[in-house]
């Protein structure tokens, strides 16, 4: 029982579990798988915008630097005759220039390249190439440039200094022969303007980005306002010469701008040698990114750099951890319920069945009031009543076989000890009776004996062969045992009967009536016990009958009432006569009982009756009304005779 | 004649006595099975009144025995215990007669009668 109750449950819990862990499995792959897709796709387009921003950012600065050496190619000063022009003047002039456009260097140089006068200390050999690019084309020009190291000494040797970048070995970079970079990559404008004597001369100007900070740093800010992830600035922003990182802010593990770090080679293939963009995942010096690449030209349209932004990747791994984090939790939580929920469900669905199994074990037991607990409203409810139902049907049916049996084992015992006692009474008392019997009659056949003797000796003759009647009839009790079955027909038993008891009847002046069934089938039985039966009943309602009553007797073929398909004869016996009181009804077939005055009755008849009749399978029924009369009802099965 | 009261009860047998002499029937009167067996082998007997429960040899056994020994006289068996089976039984043993306990003068005379009148007649 115990392991049906717990598999069932068991398998309530484990239905429950797996579904859960199937919802929640798969929800936390995909929904997981998704999300961060999700994520990384918007940041990957935030980040394709962002780059935009910085390419923007990175041209304003060209237009910029354009800007202040037009606004300052206006000035007078910058066109008197070159004999005239006083170096330091033009020179503080040109730091002017140079400040107010955040130019690293300024100078200006005469149609054949010569240098007219400059910020820095350099030779001015050679000449810059912007400002020879603004001479061959005769017009104002901005843009990248590469500036050799001996471009950038010509300038300033401070200039040249920062230029030099010493590579640091990078994962993931291309193979390069490891020297140090020394040329640099500069923002760069010139302007031609017309000196007041009319030759051609050229101003000349820019910012060299190498480990120029701000430009990096300006991009980082205006694009990514300050955002931090963990304490640090989420946005990157890095401008490549070549695969280099001359300008970036992205930080090596130790906390420094990773100058002197290279492009993995991936990017550097696709951006640098195809001239693509790039917008993916990559891995930044030594932390994944997402990322967006292109390429910076120079001036005359040749791939010279790389301008990069990105952000870290960790912030989306993280929504990728947490997301992962909370679905995981709320499986969870979802099997922690399908576990209590399955276990609630199997008591609750297996508790009326435990129960049930529980009681029909006692019933099984022989317990036919087991506890069988609330009626539940679901199917099992309709069970549960069923079963109890059927208890009841059962308790009924058992008290009644109970109660049955009880009646019979009684009856039986009764029989059974008035049979031994009759028999044994019988055997011994008829010895000394036949004395009694033949002495007294001896006498009797005296002539000489008085009147008075002769009645007082037949008294005693009297009084024996009541005797005589009362120990035949113990007797006739004792033996019914056996019968002797022969083919019989009722209706003939009966009517030889009533001729048997006609002379009682007629003494009594009582009538009978007989109103025998037609086609009665013949059926085996003791025809003697059975003849006694009936003369007795026939007796016993001459004697309850007045005088002017009548006795109706009547035989029948009828279906079983009990048993569908089998057919019984009865034999109805009615009476006109006293009626017996209904307290009386359940005990007229014990033995001995008697309604008769003593002497008239042994009060063996009836009970005799009954056990012939039973053992013929009949059964005796009887109805009375007292001062209407008495009906008695024999039933006897047309097939088979109940052996004893 | 002759007549052999086979019974264990000496009522049983002075009632026999006191019927059948006075019609001038010689009774011997045996009280027991073995007393009735040596009564049969010593006289001849016209009739035989048995009963049937005797301590030790019932009166079926002595009929058996006696039966196997010498031939004889028409029997009848009397007996207090009446029933169908006694009667049946008495048959089988081959009593022409079967007598109820307790009986009148009347009912003996009738029965003896009617044996040796049935044992001449057959």
């Amino acid at each position: 029982m115990g392991k049906l109750v717990i598999s069932t449950r068991l398998r309530l819990v484990a239905s429950f579990l797996a579904v859960t862990l199937l919802v929640g499995g798969l929800s936390l792959l995909v929904g997981t798988q998704l999300i961060y897709r999700a994520v990384l796709r918007e940041a990957q387009a935030r980040i394709s915008l962002d780059l935009n921003a910085a390419r923007e950012i990175y041209d304003d600065r060209e237009r910029s630097t354009l800007l202040a050496l037009n606004v300052a190619a206006g000035d007078q000063s910058l066109r008197g005759a070159s004999d005239l022009l006083s170096a330091g003047r033009l020179s503080t002039r040109l730091a002017e220039v140079a400040e107010a456009g955040t130019l690293d260097f300024v100078g200006l140089v005469s149609a054949d390249g010569r240098r007219l006068a400059a910020t820095g200390a350099g030779s001015g050999v050679p000449a810059n190439p912007i400002a020879l690019l603004a001479l061959r084309q005769r017009a104002a020009v901005a843009g990248t440039v590469v500036m050799s190291r001996e471009e950038l000494a010509a300038e300033d040797a401070s200039i040249a200094a920062r230029a030099l970048i010493p590579l640091v070995p990078t994962a993931h970079a291309a193979p390069r022969p490891d020297t140090p970079e020394t040329a640099g990559l500069a923002i760069a404008a010139a302007v031609p303007l017309l000196a007041a004597d009319g030759s051609l001369r050229v101003l000349y100007g820019g910012v060299l980005l190498s480990r120029n900070d701000a430009i990096v740093d300006l991009i980082r800010d205006t694009v990514f306002r300050q955002e931090t992830y963990n304490g640090q600035l989420i946005g990157t922003a890095t401008i490549f010469f070549g695969d280099l990182r001359i300008a970036t802010n992205v930080r090596t593990p130790s906390g420094e701008r990773a100058i002197g770090t290279r492009v993995s080679e991936e990017v550097k293939q696709k951006v640098l040698d195809e001239g693509q963009p790039w917008s993916s995942r990559a891995f930044v010096v030594n932390e994944w990114y997402v990322t967006a690449y292109e390429p910076l030209d120079d001036i005359q349209g040749a791939r010279v750099g790389i301008l990069y932004v990105g952000v870290r990747e960790a912030k989306y791994t993280d929504i990728r951890t947490s997301a992962l984090l909370v679905f995981v939790v709320i499986t969870l939580v979802g099997i922690a319920a399908a576990i209590g929920l399955g276990i609630f469900l199997g008591q609750l669905i297996m508790r009326p069945v435990s129960q049930l199994i529980a009681a029909s074990h006692r019933v099984s037991d022989g317990d036919l009031t087991p506890e069988i607990g609330p009626v539940s409203r679901s199917e099992i409810g309709i069970l549960q009543k069923t079963f109890a139902d059927m208890l009841g049907a059962l308790r009924e049916r058992n008290e009644r076989q109970l109660a049955d049996r009880e009646r019979e084992l009684l009856q039986s015992e009764k029989q059974a000890s008035v049979g031994r006692l009759a028999a044994g009474i019988a055997h011994e008392i008829n010895n000394p009776l036949t004395g009694v019997l033949t002495f007294t009659h001896m006498l009797l056949r005296r002539t000489d004996l008085d009147a008075s003797a002769r009645e007082d000796l037949t008294t005693i003759v009297q009084s024996t062969e009541r005797v005589r009647a009362i120990v035949k009839g113990l007797l006739d009790f004792s033996r019914q045992t056996q019968l002797d079955p022969q083919q019989t027909d009722v209706n003939r038993l009966i009517a030889d009967t009533i001729t048997l008891a006609a002379n009682q009847a007629l003494m009594k002046g009582v009538r009978f009536c007989f109103n025998p069934a037609e086609g009665l089938p013949c059926r085996t039985l003791d025809r003697n016990q059975m003849q006694s039966v009936f003369l007795n009943m026939f007796l016993n309602a001459i004697d309850a009958t007045d005088n002017g009553g009548h006795i109706d007797v009547s035989t029948s073929l009828t279906l079983s009432p009990e048993e569908p398909g089998r057919r019984n004869i009865e034999i109805v016996i009615a009476d006109t006569g006293c009626g017996i009181p209904a307290s009386l009804l359940d005990k007229i077939f014990d033995p001995f009982f008697t309604t008769k005055e003593v002497g008239k009755g042994t009060g063996l008849g009836l009970s005799v009756s009954l056990g012939i009749v039973e053992r013929h399978g009949g059964t005796i029924h009887v109805a009375s009304r007292p001062g209407q009369g008495t009906t008695f009802l024999v039933r006897l099965p047309l097939d088979g005779v109940k052996r004893p | 004649m002759n007549v052999l009261v086979v019974d264990d009860d000496p009522v049983v047998a002075a009632s026999c006595r006191k019927v059948l002499e006075p019609e001038g029937i010689r009774v011997r009167c045996a009280m027991s099975a073995g007393e009735a067996l040596v009564a049969v082998r010593e006289g001849a007997f016209d009739l035989m009144l048995v009963d049937v429960k005797m301590p030790e040899k019932d009166g079926f056994i002595f009929l058996r025995e006696a039966r196997a020994s010498v031939p004889l006289a028409p029997v009848v068996v009397m007996s207090g215990f009446s029933t169908q089976e006694t009667v049946a039984m008495s048959a089988e043993a081959g009593a022409c007669l079967f007598l109820p306990k307790p009986f009148t003068p009347d009912e003996l005379m009738h029965a003896v009668r009617r044996a040796t009148g049935a044992s001449k007649g057959g």
